[in-house]
């Protein structure tokens, strides 16, 4: 990943945080005034080195882990937003990465029953008797990152 | 990766699907790894990390072992 790439990936987080959305790669070309081929370009990079994840055959942001652009059953509050987190790990992630509370609205994927989580100072004090399963080994995670 | 009541429903999920368990973590433990694993995300000097960092955080809150191993 060169230093291009890693600014680009910087521009998207960076955005994702400010705006809650991913920058468009028209977007992110204006923002480094550049044509757009070379933003999708960099977008395609950042996606095969899994710095983020686009919707197939796009290049629309998918997930920017632990941030999800997609529908999910996992709702987090933190930071004055409101996010959609990929999966269950995620979900507490994204309280992690902005450093922030979080209140996690999910559920049960065996029964679909509401679920709650929080997260104060980065310690879990809502849905502690909760359990995550992982059913995916961790060496093939990015065999099907939206399965996993 | 998934949420669930509890182990009755684990149970129940893994046996609808007929899927193998995979690895069970209470939720605070995948909060002690959602810590680890993501608070440095938005950094700005952020970079990618080599497969061993990774695997370094996963064995540094005790998830070890061939399900574990990023290779």
């Amino acid at each position: 990943m060169d230093e291009f790439d890693l600014d680009v990936r910087r521009h998207v987080y960076f955005s994702v945080v400010a705006n809650g959305r991913p920058p468009t790669t028209s977007d992110a070309a204006e923002a480094f005034g550049l044509p757009e081929p070379e933003i999708a370009d960099a977008y395609r990079r950042l996606h095969v080195a899994h710095a983020f994840v686009l919707f197939a055959g796009s290049t629309e942001i998918r997930m920017a882990n632990p941030f999800c652009f997609a529908p999910t059953p996992h709702r987090v509050e933190a930071g004055g937003k409101i996010w959609t987190g990929t999966c269950c790990w995620d979900a507490l992630g994204i309280p992690a990465a902005l450093h922030a509370d979080g209140e996690i609205a999910t559920e049960c994927v065996c029964c679909g029953e509401p679920l709650r989580l929080g997260v104060r100072d980065g310690e879990l004090v809502e849905g502690a008797d909760l359990l995550c399963h992982v059913l995916v080994p961790a060496g093939r995670w990015w065999d099907d990152i939206g399965f996993t | 990766m998934v949420y669930l009541r509890s182990e009755e429903h684990l149970e129940r999920w893994l046996e609808s699907n007929r899927w193998e368990p995979g690895a069970t973590l209470a939720a605070p433990k995948m909060n002690e790894l959602a810590r680890a694993w993501w608070s440095s995300r938005l950094a700005a000097g952020w970079r990618p990390r080599a497969v061993e960092q990774s695997q370094a955080i996963l064995e540094a809150v005790g998830l070890t072992g061939e399900f574990w191993s990023l290779r």
